[in-house]
């Protein structure tokens, strides 16, 4: 018997890939089986973790600077700053910032994409600058938001929306582009106009390929949000990361990047949630 | 005061060209013919002679090229809700369970109906067709007869004075196929709506038409006959010896408009 069945690799001989289905059934019998099986997913994060410390303790980093990058430098530091409530103190900002451009992204984005994917006319208007802009890190657009907005708040919130509102656009466009031109006619037939067809069939067809833009704009959005935040703002995540560095802090800068990782992680679950939760499937 | 024509749709020197990569191809030439209100008429043909382009036209899904299509003396100038449509592949929407699927063409009128009216006008159509058991369930949980059952209930609900259906029993067994053609003539006869019914399956033709148009494979119309045979048609009725013999006899009948214009393009080829 196999006392592992997941770790042995897929194989192409018929006969031994039997073998490995026989022994996964057998085992994938109860609560048990479903913890044996998920804690796979745990024991990578412990196999990286020491993997990590290994490498500091070999001072791999540098002689005078593996210490500060252990991962348990990190986690003491993490501890220290969830104490003493730094943490909270720029994860929120950055939360709430992200939050924002997105919210304003999704509104400004939605009605873009579902128009441009059903008006053929309105996708040729947009296609080349919807390409073209797309295409431009908003980080470009640094000068030009700190020249109209100022530094602060509304020039992150700014750069990050500019990033989100591109997947979201062309995701929605493309799902209300594909809608089966067989449900638009029997909507036409059942007498609807093109406001009822859009509200009760090209919108609601769109939503799995709306949620997967929402995904893609969360996650670029969360990319652009450290450097954003390293524009003359004082709080939030991109700026901790800074200022730690002028303080020498490097187990706290560490500890930063875990956090960003983290929560980023986080919003990436909550985001496949809502697809599986809101998708519809054929 | 006028009085009322027994024509519901009329069609007259209907021709529909199309242009595929610089050649013109002809779906349908010069046809014309009349729908009867409360009738039940079967288009049939070979694949690819223009039978689901007709029923578009019809539906003002499409436009003929040149002719007249008038429905009630008024020229067809788009879809309408007067004309229900049963497609070739139905056309459930799959985010929605089978009720609320049904209740979609409530939700395009401003008729002020609440949502408890709603749903019970859908359960009507839906007891109507027998799936008044799986009004809950989304359309992918559904067999081939149930998402047919399901398009028809969603199409009755829209009280059509017309039922336009594009081979809507193409891909059933044929239990279910049976099944379903007494039902559409059990809701025909009850709901006094007039049917034209697309397909390539003559047996089907014979058992559900009153009168049968058959086109040619050029686009042209063959014939219109009319279906003599004695009502009921479907169940005990067709083991009758005598009423078997005639069935036969008309489907023949059909059967060599048919050959006639195969025999025809054979010879012009050869």
């Amino acid at each position: 018997m196999l006392l592992f069945p997941g770790i042995y690799p897929k194989t192409i001989f018929p006969e031994v890939m039997a073998k490995q289905n026989d022994t996964r059934q057998k085992n994938s019998n109860g609560l048990m089986a479903l913890v044996a099986d998920r804690s796979f997913y745990v024991l990578g994060v412990i196999l990286f973790m020491i993997v990590w410390q290994i490498a500091a303790s070999l001072k791999l980093f540098g002689a005078d600077f593996s210490e500060a990058f252990s991962p348990l430098a990190a986690i003491l530091a993490l501890i220290e700053m969830i104490k003493n409530g730094e943490l909270i103190h720029h994860a929120l900002p950055s939360l709430r910032r992200v939050l924002v451009s997105l919210s304003l992204a999704v509104v400004v984005a939605l009605p873009i994409g579902v128009l441009v994917g059903y008006f053929r006319r309105i996708e040729q208007l947009t296609y080349v600058v919807f390409q073209f802009m797309r295409m431009i890190s908003p980080l470009a657009w640094m000068p030009i938001a700190i020249i109209i907005f100022g530094v602060g708040d509304v020039s992150v919130v700014f750069l990050l929306w500019l990033v989100a509102i591109w997947p979201l656009i062309l995701n929605t466009s493309h799902g209300a582009g594909r809608v089966s031109p067989l449900w638009v006619n029997m909507a036409k037939t059942m007498g609807a106009l093109d406001m009822g067809i859009l509200r009760k069939v090209i919108i609601p067809a769109a939503v799995p390929d709306m949620l997967t833009g929402l995904r893609l704009a969360v996650g670029v959005s969360w990319i652009i949000l450290v450097p954003a935040e390293m524009l003359g703002v004082s709080d939030g995540l991109g700026y901790f990361i800074l200022d730690t560095r002028d303080r020498f802090r490097y187990d706290q800068l560490m500890a930063t990047i875990m956090v960003i990782g983290m929560i980023g992680y986080l919003l990436d679950s909550a985001n496949r949630w809502l697809i599986s939760k809101f998708s519809w499937k054929i | 005061m006028t009085t009322e024509s027994p024509v519901l749709i009329s069609l007259r020197q209907v021709s529909k060209t199309y242009r595929k990569n610089g050649r013109e191809f002809h779906a349908l030439r010069d046809c014309s013919f009349d729908v009867m209100k409360n009738e039940f008429l079967v288009i049939v043909g070979p694949t690819g002679c223009g039978k689901s382009t007709l029923l578009n036209l019809m539906a003002g899904l499409d436009f003929p090229t040149s002719g007249t299509i008038l429905l009630e003396g008024e020229p067809v100038t788009g879809p309408g809700a007067d004309r229900g449509v049963i497609f070739q592949e139905y056309a459930l929407l799959p985010w929605r369970s089978v009720l609320k699927n049904v209740e979609l063409g409530f939700e395009f009128r401003k008729n002020g109906m609440n949502q408890r009216e709603r749903e019970d006008e859908a359960m009507k159509y839906l007891d109507m067709v027998g799936l008044g058991y799986a009004v809950k369930k989304h359309p992918g949980e559904l067999s081939g007869g149930m998402k047919r059952r399901a398009s028809l209930a969603m199409i009755l609900a829209i009280k059509p004075v017309i039922l336009l259906m594009d081979g809507a029993f193409n891909a059933l067994d044929s239990k279910t196929k049976m099944t379903m053609h007494q039902e559409i003539t059990r809701i025909w006869e009850t709901e006094k709506n007039t049917v034209v019914f697309v397909t390539s399956d003559l047996d089907e033709a014979v058992k559900l038409a009153d009168r049968i148009v058959v086109l040619n494979r050029d686009g042209s119309i063959a014939s219109v006959l009319r279906n003599e045979l004695p009502r009921p048609r479907l169940g005990s009725a067709a083991r009758d010896l005598d009423f078997h013999h005639r069935f036969i006899g008309f489907r023949e009948t059909v059967m060599n408009v048919i050959k006639k214009d195969a025999g025809l393009r054979t010879c012009a080829i050869s």
